[in-house]
């Protein structure tokens, strides 16, 4: 587990969701690199269970709440959208 | 290739002949004597019970009805008429008790606490996916809703830990109604009659061991649309051709759409079908007439619980490559 962050800047959110990514999905795909724009989904990356997976990491990690109507592919799809997406909650919740 | 909206259209009177050879010739090739064969009170038993008569006669071909404490009393009512229709033996085996012994309901019940603490008897419960893929994106991320028998609905998201504490009780009751099935097929010598269809097979809609458990799969290779249209033709009692297809597991009814599927029967079929011949997204979804973001979508879907359940339609992994009959 990383150690929870007081500051996150975008380059620091994509190298904790790298990090989580490739130490517990990546090898499980037989992957080695992750690009910023690669599909979890269609790269055979996660499946659901790796979603649900992402999901609890994400919320205890960043300490944030995600909707169910937000567990949607424009939001949780690539290391890219999943940044976008994760410093979007923080900078709402006043981070 | 063409693709086109009647693509799943077939000959129903040669189907059902070719499908009666199959199961006459894997009869006789395992030198067993007969089918028995679990009666759901759904279309896909009741069709391959209609084959198993076709191809065996009525005196070797036994159905088994297995309801539990889950199950909707109208699922055994229909799956006897049927019996009837077909004038074969139908033996009624209520295994709450065995699921009761197992702990099935208690695990079940457990693992639903964590999330709902006043979970109890006079509660239901269900799991269902986001609806309407088509319509709109999202993940398969399941849904558990529980109701307190007075109107007054709860759900929740479930995280890996619930998902998998619940399928594992829940898929104790498929797994039970095996081992009655090979019960009764070991002692009178008959093959045990699956009841998985296409539509199910390819995305893992089924339980390893449990419904999957089988000797013979006669209507593996036909879509969800197929079995209807056939189970029109050879004469499964109407109750049973306009129920909606549901698992029959959980205490508040539940659609196989609702819990699995996502794409009703029809759409889902045809997309199924153009995934797996490789037709290329924009020849689907002009046939179709849908975006080609839709069948993007859909053939996302399917890509992924195909690959999920993967090991479900194979051999144990084994280090052993083949096994060759000895030289004389």
């Amino acid at each position: 587990m990383t150690d929870k962050l007081e500051i996150v800047p975008e380059r620091d959110v994509k190298e904790v969701l790298r990090r989580y990514i490739t130490e517990n999905f990546l090898s499980r795909a037989g992957l080695e690199g992750l690009d910023d724009t690669d599909s979890l989904m269609e790269k055979g990356i996660i499946d659901s269970t790796g979603v649900l997976e992402l999901l609890g990491f994400i919320e205890e990690e960043f300490t944030i709440k995600v909707g169910d109507v937000e567990v949607i592919p424009d939001n949780l799809d690539s290391l890219q959208k999943l940044t976008s997406f994760i410093q979007r909650k923080l900078a709402h919740a006043g981070h | 290739m063409d693709f086109h909206k009647e693509i799943l259209e077939i000959n129903c009177e040669k189907e059902a002949r070719r499908i009666s050879r199959f199961i006459r010739k894997q009869v006789l090739s395992m030198r067993k004597e007969g089918a028995v064969i679990g009666l759901s009170g759904g279309v896909d038993s009741a069709l391959s019970a209609e084959f198993c008569v076709r191809a065996l006669g009525k005196e070797k071909t036994i159905g088994l009805v297995l309801p539990e404490t889950d199950s909707n009393p109208v699922s055994e009512e229909f799956a006897l008429k049927q019996a009837k229709k077909m004038g074969i033996r139908a033996d009624i085996i209520d295994i709450s008790p065995t699921l009761e012994g197992f702990g099935t309901y208690k695990k079940r019940d457990e693992a639903i606490q964590t999330i709902f603490p006043e979970y109890g008897p006079r509660y239901r419960m269900k799991m269902t996916l986001p609806p309407d893929l088509l319509e709109r994106d999202s993940f398969n991320i399941y849904t558990l809703m529980i109701d307190d028998g007075q109107g007054n609905a709860k759900s929740a998201r479930l995280n890996k830990e619930n998902l998998w504490n619940i399928i594992a009780a829940t898929d104790t009751k498929q797994r039970t109604r095996m081992m009655h099935l090979y019960y009764y097929a070991e002692k009178m010598n008959f093959l045990v009659c699956g009841t998985t269809n296409k539509t199910e097979l390819v995305q893992g809609f089924f339980v390893k061991y449990g419904d999957g458990g089988v000797d013979i799969e006669p209507i593996a290779h036909l879509y969800k649309t197929q079995v209807y249209d056939l189970a029109e033709h050879l004469g499964v009692i109407p109750q049973i051709l306009q129920r909606p297809a549901s698992p029959d597991t959980y205490s508040f009814h539940v659609s196989d759409e609702e819990l699995f599927f996502r794409i009703p029967f029809r759409t889902l079929d045809l997309l199924l079908y153009a995934w797996e011949k490789g037709v290329p997204i924009e020849n689907a979804a002009g046939a179709m007439e849908l975006t080609e973001d839709q069948v993007k979508r859909a053939f996302r879907d399917f890509a992924g619980k195909f690959r999920t359940s993967e090991h479900m339609r194979k051999l144990p992994a084994s280090l052993q490559k083949s096994i060759r009959r000895g030289c004389r």
